[in-house]
């Protein structure tokens, strides 16, 4: 029942019953003090969904499992935020489907070309042939990484 | 105009969006309990499995194919039809978007010029497929009813119609209802399409050519009249409210594998309370009818063996006051449940229902309603939102239990990728 006592409430009641003298200068308090004061001021908190977040419907997260892309500040771990509604363009990071599995790296738009370019030396471009299955999945707006 | 869009071939396609390889692929989504087979992809439908058949029935025919098989993943799929109705919202006016079911919603398009509506929904269709990942099919027409018979046409021949069909005028719609089996409109069922072939009406064209006074003669009165009105392309359905309040309410689940023991009666019993009490609370709801039923294995019988239920018993009580509170519904479930049970059965399935409702409000007004319950219901309010935020019913009642062998059988289940932080798809 520990719930109930963090209820505002439920607190004031409890000393209604017991200390009605109390109750009087916690009600004085709220009228008068500092607390009042800054009730003018309340607005609602931070919500991290405002600023990370534009389209809803469209916006997916992934998990990173590798370091191809450490150059970009995304590592091993990370939690990407992916965006559907954003058309592809050069130099945006994607998330993308080539021959079956899922990447992550920056994209290379050109006129009858993909490439799909890491951002560390141990890794080589991927230049995506004609026939092969590729698909651009989302455009990668936010890595969370935790320090 | 009105048109309804439709996902193809839904929980299917939801299971591709993160899983390549099943992109080409045959797919199939088997119900609650890997039951039955409830989605298949063009593909497995091409390699002749039918809908709605038993998946021991089609397992030899999956094996050879090598067809994917899912069991059905509802925590995905229902996040996906958000997505796909939040996207229909976000680009119409409001008011315009009646949610049909998890993959299909109504529009009302009458603010789109009718020369425009062919081009208006291959954009939709797009911006749906973009944004969510999910392909649909859009069927355009006067009413409902026709908009039914062009969503139909357009999912039978996807790539010359690229899954849209408008029937703007007299001589498609007429072309249209000449190739709809009676069978195949909406609000007909087997019986009447049975009934209606006796009169020699095989397509909608022939029903849609009689008079309303005929309808009402034949087709069951009112109802006859309104659906030869809609084939005609008179009369229009209106959008509707959103989804009204339940008059009833019933969680029902078959168990995963024999279950003989009170103790397991008890808590499935008291977690399906648990269930259909919060969604009686997100309704503002209270119920004072309850009533508990449990069935019983079948008859051993080597051809049927999976289907043949076994006797159903079930009780009814109601309540001294309506509630809404979970220890009050569990309390009257278990004592129901109690009286049911035989030492020495075998059960198969288990399910509470809750009826006779009254608003929330009306029962806080009530003079009877002992105070303390007020205490109780922040309790439970408490545990409503520490639930919705944490999952898996982190806060539970006693009576739950905490082993649930009994829970449903999903062997085949693909991760949870849009409602759980420690699913999500892997990128390399």
């Amino acid at each position: 029942m520990e719930f109930i006592d963090i209820d505002p409430g439920q607190g004031i009641a409890t000393q209604q019953s017991n200390k009605n003298y109390q109750t009087g200068q916690i009600v004085q308090a709220n009228a008068t003090g500092f607390g009042a004061a800054s009730d003018d001021f309340m607005e609602r908190g931070i919500d991290l969904n405002e600023q990370l977040i534009s389209n809803k419907p469209a916006t997916f997260f992934f998990r990173v499992n590798s370091d191809a892309m450490l150059g970009a500040g995304i590592h091993i771990g990370d939690t990407l935020i992916v965006d559907r509604s954003i058309p592809p363009a050069s130099g945006k990071v994607v998330v993308a489907i080539l021959n079956g599995e899922f990447l992550v790296r920056r994209l290379q738009l050109q006129s009858h070309s993909v490439t799909l370019i890491p951002e560390n030396k141990k890794y080589g471009n991927i230049q995506v042939a004609q026939l092969e299955d590729y698909r651009t999945w989302g455009i990668v707006t936010f890595v969370i990484h935790a320090l | 105009m009105q048109a309804i869009v439709d996902c193809n071939s839904f929980y299917c396609s939801c299971e591709r969006l993160f899983q390549p390889k099943l992109q080409n692929a045959p797919v199939v989504v088997l119900s609650n309990n890997d039951g039955c087979i409830v989605s298949r992809s063009d593909e497995a439908k091409a390699l002749g499995i039918n809908m709605a058949i038993p998946f021991f029935q089609a397992k030899d025919l999956i094996e050879q194919n090598k067809i994917f098989a899912f069991s059905s993943n509802y925590h995905l799929y229902g996040d996906l039809s958000w997505r796909v109705m939040e996207t229909m919202r976000q680009l119409l006016p409001p008011g315009c978007v009646e949610v049909y079911s998890v993959d299909e919603a109504f529009l009302d398009l009458n603010h789109i010029p009718n020369e425009q509506l062919h081009t208006y929904c291959i954009e939709l269709k797009n911006k749906i497929e973009t944004w969510t990942g999910i392909s649909v099919s859009i069927g355009v027409g006067p009413n409902k009813v026709l908009s039914k018979v062009a969503n139909r046409l357009a999912k039978k021949n996807k790539i010359k119609t690229n899954c849209i069909v408008v029937l703007d005028d007299a001589k498609k719609i007429q072309a249209a209802l000449q190739q709809t089996p009676i069978e195949d409109v909406w609000g007909i069922g087997f019986s009447y399409s049975e009934k209606l072939k006796t009169y020699g009406i095989q397509t909608a064209y022939a029903l849609s050519i009689k008079d309303m006074s005929w309808g009402k003669r034949f087709l069951g009165g009112v109802v006859g009249i309104k659906l030869i009105r809609g084939l005609k392309g008179l009369q229009s359905h209106g959008m509707q409210a959103p989804r009204t309040e339940k008059k009833m309410i019933a969680t029902t689940r078959m168990f995963g594998r024999d279950v003989t023991k009170w103790q397991e009666i008890e808590e499935a019993l008291a977690t399906y309370a648990t269930r259909a009490t919060e969604k009686l609370r997100r309704q503002h709801s209270a119920a004072r009818g309850v009533s508990v039923f449990l069935v019983r294995k079948g008859p051993a019988n080597p051809d049927a063996s999976y289907f043949t239920h076994g006797k159903q018993l079930s009780g009814y009580t109601l309540l001294d006051n309506p509630s809404n509170l979970t220890p009050d519904i569990i309390k009257a479930v278990v004592e129901i449940g109690k009286y049911l049970f035989e030492e020495g059965s075998v059960y198969k399935k288990a399910g509470v229902i809750l009826s006779e409702f009254v608003p929330d409000n009306a029962m806080q007004t009530n003079l009877f309603v002992a105070p303390a319950d007020e205490k109780r219901k922040k309790l439970m309010n408490v545990i409503d939102n520490m639930n919705a935020a944490y999952r898996d019913d982190i806060l539970k009642f006693g009576t739950s239990g905490t082993h649930k062998n009994w829970k449903m059988r999903s062997e085949r289940r693909s991760k949870r990728y849009t409602t759980r932080w420690s699913e999500l798809c892997v990128v390399r």
